[in-house]
């Protein structure tokens, strides 16, 4: 049946586009010989019709006020999971309500028992609030949601029976409609939860994730990287002994410290994806010498752990005042880029080399292409300079991703394109158009090649350097995507948004793989832990929740912050996770320990374990002058480097 | 966390349902020319912009987050409009928020935008506004190894606000450690709390400088008393902006307490200079917060304004310019710490007056009195110093024979330079314009002409400059704190060769005392007495309200 209403649909836009050739195809071949006389009506309409009740305007007031009675009364053990259909059917009543043009009951309504929701939904309460009448509601994204899906509860068997008990007894068909139509029950066996529990993973514009959303294996297990260690032994490259004479006389140890790093890569892991899972691009000579040089500086890096606490330099942005959209490190600390609103990305170099540029083509074809020195010889010494600009957006820059070999950088912004620039030839190369509406955010795979981008358009892509056309359309979020992050193993995207719940998409197949419920605002920032395991998510709600994404469970929520949270970083170690706010404070998680802590429970598959407070994980704030972060570094050596614009009064 | 969450609650409380008002669209709707808009049409309009310029706005908010901001600009409501393909308001830029102005009247509130009319010649005519600055980089260690390094570039490790809630209110530090441990458990914490205070207000502080800490207190303090003016001048910069020393101040405060008592019986002008210039670095320092160290500050200052000799030739040596600047660092502590409970103004002031009422207190102390009174501004030279001119005539009257030595004539001398400057702006407004020189002889006897003579030229001159060339060094201190301790600084230099003698052998009189042996520190227990240590005898001054009149002789047993 619904089958034959989406093709009625699909005939109802033949029609009005006078299609007739397509249309009389269409109807052959679906067998629509008998078509229903009225459905010419709008579709949108007949999504609303949901909405058509008889039902005495006035009696809302008195229903919510029975339930709400019914809810206050029952048992302690079922009182919080039943509060959770309150919203919900609250809503619902309201839209209803406003559809049927009894905007003084709405209202009333709305006044009357709007404050006393949650603090979590009052955002969106605010919106809804905003309709007031039935032709606002067209083309309003958040009526739309909550008419086209589900409100989504997870509630146990005895609670589920204890409501449809009472709203049998009490025939209370305003409620008895709604929560037929616009909820949905995800039973579970067992004890029904207590507030903290409820609480713990509430939030999100249309409730849980389904026990469902959740079953697909992910692997979020490392894969195996080509092993460098004879590379460097064998045939290390001529000017990396240059640049660290100390160093290159003594080989030796440097070769059993290395085989103590790779050891646990070289053991199979049974959740990671085997390395063809996705195809990956070919190592050129250029990457592996960056390779090589990362691992070099991975044998000086320091470990972190409570008891030595990482160093952190801080860039401050002078002059910024509100111009300074976003701020990225490259993965070699060499090369910061920051966005601006008025549409233009500067790099600085950080380090004492300048930035060269190609030399132009009549001179590169002097040189000779055999020599082992060719990539520095085709540069420009006399052209180089300390920073530059990429003039060619028409908006804010939100964000910039540079590739690992820092030859490329992408940049998105709030002209919907995203753009890839040379860091060789400091020009423009390619103007990916496809979002529709500003792009947030954009991140290059660990491996290059492919990158995910995330919009306002409630999408997120994925894209190769290659293609105009994305590869991968991920949509499922009901409001913006405002962050995306690929995982260490590139087989997975990570996103955040304003729906309030954070997904992750396989790559592979296109499906979302994790919905993870509990965040209370919008998520500005998202990072994996070094080891693939667990996600970490910063949000407007001033918390940074921890997700262990083998079941999706919400494991630890780190409150500390008192603004947004727009940056997050691991240190190389793992052993550290950075958190910096718009509070201007930095503050150093002790994430090892919150490891320790989770390896030792069992965890139970279909049910959310305790969420760890993160008041004992919390090792240090420290505090800038009125510069709140723009964005969290560890360099190879575990060196926290720190971008902030400052804000003077 | 559910106190914020309360107060959230309340705003959403208050925020629901807000709209425009139909008055507001009909007096845009006469801005633009219709007068007759009827009330219905009035108010569907308020209806649908309301409902429009939320999404807007709400839209709006999305671009705000993005931009890493907690303001909401102009540029984001542009965008908002962009992505519902509509122009954006061009021509509109403002980089900061456009400040609404309120009112009030006839039962009405009003929030409106003053825009000023521009006269386009004025703009074409004037210069081309200054290009913005270009965005540049800066480098600083936020932390080394988990250690903040307090640099100016980091914030105080105890802003100014907690130093400030730790001298005022002594509980607030134990009411803080139990609502660490027991947030979120109010039944506990009443229970705790109670416990707490029975143990820890007894608890003696152990206070720790670090090696580094220790090594800086001997430097700082060596230079500002040392002979080396470019190391003395470092050494004041970096106690008036360095962040980070509040953990030293007890030892600095005591170093200048010591140092006041015994260099004032040495009376050695040239390190009690020095002194106060600490004294003056301390104050300026943004992130300092002195107020728990007044009681060893304020007798040290007050010394320096009203003791007897400061110097070894009181003829030849500059001390006048000592108490001129003590007594502005007076004035600037008044402002600064003055509060209700403290009183420390109508203290300070009470001190300064006895010495006015007494006709033994040497004339250098009574020239600091009325220097220490006169910054304080015009009301209380007016209620201090004016009705005791007759007093301060005959005693200056006194010291113009022949067989008086030539410091007290000196001192005469500076005490009428010094009224006639402060009391003329007071005088001019006090009396009426007929100044007739009699009336003046009359009222104020030796000084009569004199001050007659001021109050004409002050009259002569504009208002303005006459009133802030007394008070502007007290009322704009922490502007220009390296100016107005010039003079001080150039008298110094001209006694240089002098001074430099009495450094030679005096150096070893200052020797910071160690903070452990506090018990020879005055204090003043928060009320009632103020001590001026100034000679092996200790002389101290009570409150006047006590009653008799043990403070007249006060000063002058600094003789």
């Amino acid at each position: 049946m619904t089958n034959k209403n989406d093709l009625l649909a699909v005939l109802q836009v033949l029609k009005k586009y006078n299609l007739k050739g397509t249309e009389t195809i269409l109807k052959q071949e679906a067998n629509l010989t008998d078509l229903p006389e009225n459905f010419n009506h709008d579709a949108s309409d007949s999504v609303l019709q949901a909405y058509q009740s008889e039902g005495d305007p006035n009696s809302y007031e008195s229903c919510y006020i029975e339930l709400l009675k019914f809810v206050d009364s029952s048992l302690d053990i079922y009182k919080y999971e039943l509060s959770m259909i309150l919203y919900p059917v609250f809503v619902h009543m309201y839209i209803e309500l406003v559809y049927n043009g009894h905007e003084e009951q709405a209202k009333k309504l709305m006044k009357k028992f709007g404050p006393e929701q949650e603090y979590y939904y009052q955002s969106d309460l605010k919106k809804l609030e905003m309709i007031t009448k039935r032709d606002q509601m067209s083309g309003n994204d958040l009526t739309d949601t909550f008419k086209s899906n589900e409100f989504i509860i997870r509630i146990s068997r005895d609670t589920l029976s204890l409501l449809k008990r009472h709203l049998q007894e009490k025939k209370a068909s305003v409620v008895m409609n709604i929560v037929n139509e616009h909820l949905y029950f995800d039973l579970y066996e067992g004890v029904a939860r207590n507030k903290k529990q409820c609480d713990a993973t509430a939030g999100a514009i249309l409730g849980e994730a389904r026990r469902q959303d959740n079953k697909v294996k992910v692997y979020y297990g490392l894969l195996k990287e080509t092993d460098f260690q004879q590379m460097t032994t064998q045939a290390p490259p001529p000017e990396e002994d240059d640049d660290e004479g100390p160093d290159s006389d003594k080989p030796k140890k440097k070769k059993q410290k290395k085989d103590s790093l790779f050891s646990k890569k070289s053991k199979t892991d049974p959740n990671a994806p085997s390395s063809d899972r996705i195809p990956i691009p070919q190592l050129r000579d250029n990457d592996k010498a960056e390779k090589i040089r990362a691992l070099r500086e991975a044998q000086k890096r320091v470990n972190l752990g409570p008891d030595n606490l990482p160093s952190v330099c801080y860039y401050t942005l002078l002059n910024s005042i509100y111009s300074v959209t976003s701020a990225e490190i490259s993965e070699d600390s060499s090369l910061l880029a920051i966005g601006f609103s008025d549409s233009t990305i500067k790099i600085w170099s950080l380090t004492p080399s300048k930035l060269r540029e190609l030399k132009p083509a009549e001179m590169l074809k002097e040189i000779d292409r055999d020599v082992d020195d060719v990539l520095v010889r085709m540069m420009d010494d006399r052209k180089a300079e300390t920073s530059r600009v990429f003039h060619g957006h028409t908006g804010p820059v939100y964000r910039c991703s540079f590739t690992f070999d820092r030859s490329l950088l992408l940049s998105c912004s709030e002209d919907s394109t995203i753009r890839l620039w040379s860091l060789q030839t400091w020009s423009c190369l390619v103007v990916y158009k496809g979002h529709l509406n500003p792009v947030w955010d954009v991140k290059f795979s660990p491996h290059g090649h492919y990158f995910v981008s995330c919009s306002h358009d409630k999408t997120a892509r994925i894209w190769t350097t290659d293609s105009h056309q994305p590869l991968r359309i991920f949509t499922g979020h009901l409001a913006d995507v405002d962050c995306c992050v690929f995982h260490p193993n590139s087989n997975y995207v990570a996103t955040g948004s304003s729906d309030r719940t954070v997904r992750l998409w396989d790559v592979l197949s296109g499906n979302h793989v994790r919905l993870m419920t509990g965040h209370k605002g919008p998520i500005y920032s998202l990072a994996f832990s070094i080891d693939g395991r667990y996600l970490v998510s910063g949000s407007s709600d001033t918390r940074v929740l921890v997700w262990d994404l083998a079941h999706g469970h919400l494991i630890a929520s780190l409150e500390g912050h008192t603004s947004t949270i727009h940056s997050l970083c691991f240190s190389r170690d793992g052993t550290i996770l950075a958190t910096g706010a718009l509070d201007c404070n930095l503050n150093i998680w002790d994430f090892s320990k919150l490891c320790d802590d989770l390896v030792g429970e069992n965890v139970n598959v279909s049910h959310n374990p305790d969420v760890k407070k993160g008041e004992q994980y919390l090792l240090r704030t420290f505090p800038t002058k009125q510069s709140p972060f723009l964005t969290l570094h560890f360099t190879r050596r575990n060196l926290l480097y720190g971008v902030g614009m400052f804000e003077s009064n | 966390m559910s106190e914020d969450k309360n107060l959230i609650k309340n705003l959403e409380i208050k925020s629901y349902g807000t709209q425009l008002s139909q008055e507001s669209i009909k007096v845009i709707a006469e801005s633009i020319g219709i007068s007759t808009l009827s009330d219905l049409a009035a108010k569907e309009l308020a209806d649908d912009i309301s409902y429009k310029l939320k999404q807007i706005i709400q839209d709006g908010q999305k671009f705000m987050h993005h931009a890493k901001r907690t303001r909401f600009c102009l540029a984001d409501v542009d965008e908002s409009l962009k992505i519902r393909n509509i122009e954006p308001q061009y021509g509109f830029v403002s980089k900061d928020f456009i400040p609404f102005r309120f009112a009030s009247g006839g039962g009405r509130e009003l929030h409106f935008q003053e825009e000023k009319e521009l006269e386009l010649t004025d703009v074409l005519i004037s210069a081309p506004p200054k290009a913005p600055l270009e965005v540049s980089l800066r480098t600083h260690w936020l932390c080394v190894d988990g250690i903040q390094p307090t640099i100016p570039e980091n914030p105080p490790p105890l802003s100014k606000e907690l130093q400030a809630q730790d001298s005022v209110n002594p509980v607030k530090k134990l009411e803080k450690t139990d609502l660490k441990d027991t947030s979120g458990k109010p039944a506990i914490k009443a229970h705790k709390l109670k416990t707490h205070e029975t143990v820890h207000v007894k608890q003696l502080a152990t206070h720790e400088l670090s090696v580094e800490q220790q090594f800086y207190y001997k430097e700082i303090t060596e230079a500002c008393v040392g002979a080396d003016e470019g190391r003395r001048a470092e050494a004041l910069q970096s106690l008036a902006s360095d962040p980070g020393i509040h953990e030293m101040l007890p030892r600095m405060c005591t170093f200048i307490a010591e140092g006041v008592k015994v260099n004032v019986v040495q009376n050695n002008l040239a390190i009690l200079i020095y002194l106060m210039r600490m004294v003056r670095a301390l104050l300026d320092n943004p992130a300092l917060y002195l107020e728990k160290y007044l009681h060893e500050l304020i007798p040290s200052v007050s010394t320096c304004i009203v003791s007897k000799q400061l110097c070894q030739r009181p003829e030849l040596d500059n001390h006048w310019a000592l108490r001129d600047f003590a007594a502005k660092l007076m004035a600037q502590i008044c402002k600064n710490f003055n509060t209700s409970t403290n009183n420390l103004q109508t203290r300070v002031t009470r001190l300064f007056s006895t010495a006015l009422q007494n006709d033994k207190v040497p004339l250098s102390s009574l020239y600091g009195a009325i220097e220490g009174l006169s910054e304080m501004g015009q009301e209380v030279i007016k209620v201090f110093i004016i009705p005791r001119l007759k007093f301060i005539s005959e005693r200056v009257c006194n010291m113009q024979g022949p067989d008086i030595s030539n410091t007290e004539r000196n001192a005469a001398g500076h005490i009428r330079m010094c009224l006639s400057k402060v009391c003329a702006p007071v005088l001019k407004t006090m009396r009426s314009t007929p100044d007739v020189l009699e009336d003046y002889k009359r009222d104020f006897g030796f000084l009569g002409p004199a001050l007659h003579q001021s109050v004409i030229k002050a009259r002569q001159t504009p208002s303005s400059t006459t009133t802030t060339s007394t008070t502007s060094a007290i009322s704009v201190p922490s502007v220009a704190p390296r100016v107005s301790s010039q003079p001080i600084h150039r008298q110094m230099t001209q006694q240089q060769p002098q001074q430099q003698q009495q450094q030679n052998q005096q150096k070893f009189y200052i020797k910071p005392s160690s903070p452990a042996t506090t018990s020879n520190i005055v204090k003043i227990q928060s009320s009632q007495k103020i001590f001026i240590q100034s000679s092996p005898k200790t002389v101290y001054v009570t409150n006047p309200s006590s009653g008799s009149n043990p403070q007249i002789d006060d000063l002058s047993h600094l003789e």
